[in-house]
């Protein structure tokens, strides 16, 4: 598309509101404001609630972004290290399928974090899922193998942020889970 | 937008965690979650109050208005207008943020009230009341958090 063009349509679009990111606040406001009314009793009920819940989120995130390296290393090490998948033949096989799919692992895990501090699934469809699975079949990349490592990252970040902040972070992986399959 | 996602964005953009200057400042926004509950809704409760009383208030700084030309459909909509802006300024208040108010009311607001024929420089001193009434009302540690949001749809307007 010629350049202009397209960042005429991409302005278009944008003032026309196209889907963006949401967060939990954000997400309350978009739909009172479509109705032009202040949050109602139940929408201000989430909001104290996501404010309340903020400082394990913030801290979650800390002690995930200390240790995202080691994260993937132990969920990839659980899950995939000892399959035929990195074995000749298998999807994880060269270095630069292993590379590859170590680096999808850190995103998975980054973008679970991002997700766990809006409180809301929406940058996962935006930025990770939309177009993933397509693209995965084009490559051959195993969903069902990708699946259990996403699992086994759920685990090892459980492990390392305890069992509340586990639970929260629990949604989003298992958001990526069943956006692939 | 809120300030959320914004830090969330910023952090994408060059594709890492966000930074602890960035957790910190999340951390500060939500233990205040409390103070912008209560601010949302005291403008919540008070949006007609605010309206009618600042409306009264700019009619006699500024008399010859749209709003003030004695037809009530001019009237209606310029105070609905207003009270959306107090709405608006309750949203960025909860969001910490002032996106909810550019993306919903002020990026291209001069060009909608010219092509509605109203003078901005009256509207300008009508936000100028609304914002005075809105701070009348809240003490002074929760009117430092409204009133920035008040000045930037005036310097929209400007």
């Amino acid at each position: 598309m010629n350049h202009n063009l397209e960042s005429f349509v991409n302005r278009t679009l944008k003032s026309h509101g196209e889907m963006a990111m949401q967060d939990a606040i954000t997400a309350l406001i978009n739909s009172s404001d479509v109705q032009g009314r202040y949050l109602d009793n139940s929408g201000v009920d989430k909001l104290r609630t996501y404010y309340q819940s903020g400082e394990m989120r913030a801290r979650a995130a800390i002690a995930i972004s200390a240790n995202a390296s080691p994260l993937v290393t132990q969920a990839v090490a659980k899950s995939l290290m000892y399959t035929d998948i990195t074995a000749p033949g298998g999807n994880m096989y060269t270095c630069r399928r292993y590379a590859a799919c170590i680096r999808d692992m850190d995103y998975f895990l980054r973008y679970a974090t991002y997700a766990m501090l809006a409180g809301d699934v929406s940058i996962l469809d935006e930025r990770i899922l939309n177009g993933l699975r397509e693209t995965y079949n084009a490559l051959g990349v195993p969903i069902g193998a990708t699946i259990r490592a996403v699992q086994s990252m759920k685990e090892v970040t459980t492990d390392l942020i305890g069992a509340e902040a586990g639970k929260e972070m629990a949604v989003y992986f298992d958001y990526i889970c069943t956006g692939l399959s | 937008m809120s300030l959320v996602t914004e830090l969330i964005l910023n952090a994408d953009s060059e594709a890492r965690y966000p930074a602890p200057k960035e957790i910190r400042i999340f951390q500060d926004f939500i233990r205040t979650g409390d103070q912008r509950i209560r601010i949302a809704a005291i403008l919540a409760e008070n949006e007609q109050r605010i309206v009618q009383n600042a409306s009264a208030k700019f009619w006699e700084r500024c008399p010859v208005t749209p709003s003030n030309s004695g037809n009530p459909r001019k009237t209606a909509s310029c105070q609905r207008d207003q009270g959306w802006y107090v709405r608006l300024v309750a949203y960025c208040i909860l969001a910490g943020s002032e996106k909810p108010l550019t993306e919903i009311g002020t990026v291209g607001i001069k060009e909608m009230y010219n092509s509605l024929e109203i003078p901005l420089r009256n509207l300008v001193e009508a936000m100028r009341c609304v914002k005075d009434e809105a701070v009348s009302l809240l003490n002074p540690e929760d009117a430092v958090e409204v009133a920035p949001y008040f000045d930037y749809i005036i310097r929209a307007l400007s």
